[in-house]
């Protein structure tokens, strides 16, 4: 029940991400424009283009393990059974990212938190959402949790964003 | 402790193959393994491993990795396209009929999208639908059929603007910054541009010798020219889209090795561009647009979760002191320069066999690359030799990825010897332009603008030249009453002669 709630909560986030992909071509597009011809707001676009681009790609990997796209060598492994890889999939969930996805939240939740408390802004430029950049780092870590989870709950969503 | 470091990249070699879990996961539990020994035995602090957070804001604020999904949704839109059946309708028709005509647009096909597509393993599903049909209208062996589409699936790794290329960029420039902060040297660090431009000329050589040894090959085997008539003509718009095509390519490659575009900001372009025609054309609807966007992502998080890997695990290598182990080794190899080199490249040829080229940029080049540059200053030189080495080992048999994805999708049984004798012709030519390429370092630099050639890698600044540039990079206290910045004689061994 919980593992169904959390898979579709998951493909709904994941839905709404996966439409970045747009603005993030369109406005990395517009700043050579903008740079050369308009000569005002190519940097503008590109601190906008910038804090979707790591909210997307943070989303992305777990979007990768829910449609099984991961790059794999599996010349040998093509030959084991179904339920062999499945095992072989769960240990390395439970010893490896597991606990690293953990340490990710650790290590960074105080720079995150920060960052969020003062809305913090673009270094050089000054423009806000510099946050947002952070913040994806926890978007990434709690995402593949979530993915963890659904895998020990048997209810991998597979690509139903 | 540093060679536990070793231990653990043989150990991650070992646990790709024979598990066959995602190259990602394999590198983070090699680096959650390593970290732990490294903390239970001392060697590595806790708090330094915190910094992984860092590295990762490091990453999404990355620059030049925007390009990364912007190419992954180009390839999407190719493959909704029609623009890779016209091409090669258009090449078929404009070229002579021969059982060799199939093989050519093959690889002139796989030279105008490879370099778009998001890996070798996209450009072989790409080729083999496009491609394959003629191949095998034109009566070819299944070995020269499957040979083709290998070569052509790899050509992505050596012309620009690939995102193969982009990445090596990237991790060439951190390699470089390393090397030159450590030797203390005045080189200009190596960007994207010089990376691609370097690429040209070898990639152009590869290109060329391909063509003819694929013409020739098929010629010699083909089925005759009856079965030619197979094909069916192009039409105006198959010619017309063909030459949009090889144009935008054109623009977008010059724009980029000129440096007036940057390399994000060309394949933004190329994805906008390929929208709106899709669009209008209709041959992208709405209602497709969903699952091309979630295909779209669920490739991009395929690359870049080992990226993030990558990164945690050379953290943990160079905590454990591996790099340094490497950069004393690599400093003590016996030969000269062009032995060191040979031997790094050696080191990425093996890697290369369980590795894609993602996988090797982000985990070989940033622990081999350093120690090489520190040793041997021209930084373009190594890059287009590691997409050499790269390219090559994806198409030596009989583990090469670029073979095992053909076998994987065009399915029918080849016996390796088969399909060996099939791929040698390509192979001695690749051999030969990597070959040519490290004996002639010059070949990479016929390129670059004068003002890069002027400040050769390894030519020591003579002491006025260095009092210019101080001089030019702090202008504010050039000013009228401030007397010149005294800068100290250079050590007699660092000294021109």
């Amino acid at each position: 029940m919980l593992g169904c709630r959390l898979d579709r909560a998951l493909s709904r986030v994941l839905g709404v991400f996966k439409w970045l992909a747009l603005p993030i071509g369109l406005l990395l597009f517009l700043q050579w424009p903008l740079r050369e011809y308009v000569h005002a707001y190519s940097r503008e676009a590109n601190d906008l283009g910038q804090w979707m681009f790591a909210l997307y790609v943070a989303a992305s990997v777990t979007s990768a393990t829910r449609a099984g796209t991961h790059l794999a060598t599996d010349a040998f492994a093509r030959r084991y059974r179904p339920s062999t890889r499945r095992l072989l999939t769960r240990i390395c969930n439970l010893v490896a990212l597991a606990p690293w996805a953990l340490a990710i939240v650790v290590a960074s939740t105080p720079l995150i938190v920060r960052s969020l408390a003062q809305l913090e802004r673009f270094p050089e430029t000054g423009n806000p959402g510099y946050f947002v950049i952070k913040l994806a780092v926890w978007v990434l870590a709690v995402g593949m949790l979530a993915g963890i989870i659904l895998d020990f709950c048997g209810a991998r969503g597979g690509d139903r964003q | 402790m540093p060679a536990l470091g070793l231990v653990l990249l043989a150990l991650v070699g070992m646990t790709l193959l024979l598990t066959g879990l995602p190259a990602y996961a394999v590198l983070i539990f090699a680096a959650v393994l390593g970290a732990g020994i490294g903390v239970v035995s001392g060697t590595i602090p806790m708090a330094l491993l915190g910094t992984v957070s860092t590295r990762l804001f490091n990453l999404f604020e990355s620059d030049l990795l925007q390009a990364l999904p912007l190419y992954v949704l180009m390839g999407a839109l190719l493959n909704r396209l029609t623009v890779a059946p016209a091409v090669v309708r258009t090449l078929l028709g404009l070229l002579p009929r021969r059982p060799g005509t199939p093989v050519v647009a093959g690889l002139g096909l796989g030279a105008l999208l490879a370099p778009m597509s998001g890996s070798v393993g996209a450009s072989v599903l790409a080729l083999a639908r496009a491609v394959e049909p003629s191949l095998r209208a034109a009566g070819l062996p299944t070995p020269m059929r499957h040979a083709s589409i290998a070569v052509a699936s790899t050509l992505g790794v050596v012309i620009p603007p690939s995102l193969v290329l982009i990445l090596l960029g990237d991790a060439m420039l951190s390699a470089h910054t390393f090397a030159v902060n450590a030797t203390g040297r005045m080189d200009r660090v190596i960007n994207t541009q010089d990376v691609l431009r370097a690429a040209m000329i070898p990639a152009a050589l590869f290109l060329l010798l391909s063509l003819a040894v694929g013409w020739y090959s098929a010629n010699r085997r083909g089925g005759g020219a009856l079965e030619m008539a197979n094909y069916a003509r192009p039409k105006w718009s198959d010619m017309l889209l063909t030459l949009a095509t090889v144009a935008f390519l054109v623009l977008l490659l010059g724009g980029v090795a000129t440096g007036y575009i940057f390399a994000v900001e060309g394949a933004a372009a190329g994805a906008v561009l390929l929208m709106a025609v899709g669009l209008l054309t209709r041959q992208v609807k709405a209602s497709m647009l969903g699952d091309m966007l979630t295909e779209s992502m669920a490739t991009t998080g395929a690359l870049f979760a080992p990226l993030l890997a990558a990164t945690t695990f050379t953290l943990v290598l160079r905590l454990l002191g591996t790099d340094k182990l490497i950069e004393h080794w690599v400093a003590a190899l016996p030969g000269g320069d062009l032995a060191a080199t040979g031997a790094v490249l050696g080191a990425i040829f093996i890697a290369a066999f369980v590795l894609d080229a993602f996988e090797i940029i982000f985990v070989a080049v940033p622990i081999l690359i350093p120690s090489l540059l520190i040793r041997v200053p021209d930084a373009a030189w190594v890059s287009s030799l590691v997409l050499l080495t790269l390219q090559a080992s994806f198409l030596l048999p009989p583990v090469g990825y670029a073979l095992i994805m053909t076998r994987g999708v065009l399915g029918a049984h080849v016996p390796p010897l088969t399909f060996a004798k099939a791929l040698l012709p390509f192979l001695l030519a690749q051999a030969l332009v990597l070959m040519l390429t490290l004996c002639y370092p010059r070949l990479v630099h016929v390129l670059e603008p004068a003002d890069a050639q002027s400040r050769g890698p390894s030519a020591p600044l003579r002491q006025e030249e260095i009092e210019d540039r101080l001089q030019r990079m702090l202008p504010n206290l050039a000013a009228p009453g401030i007397p010149p910045i005294d800068v100290p004689p250079l050590p007699p061994d660092l000294t021109p002669k």
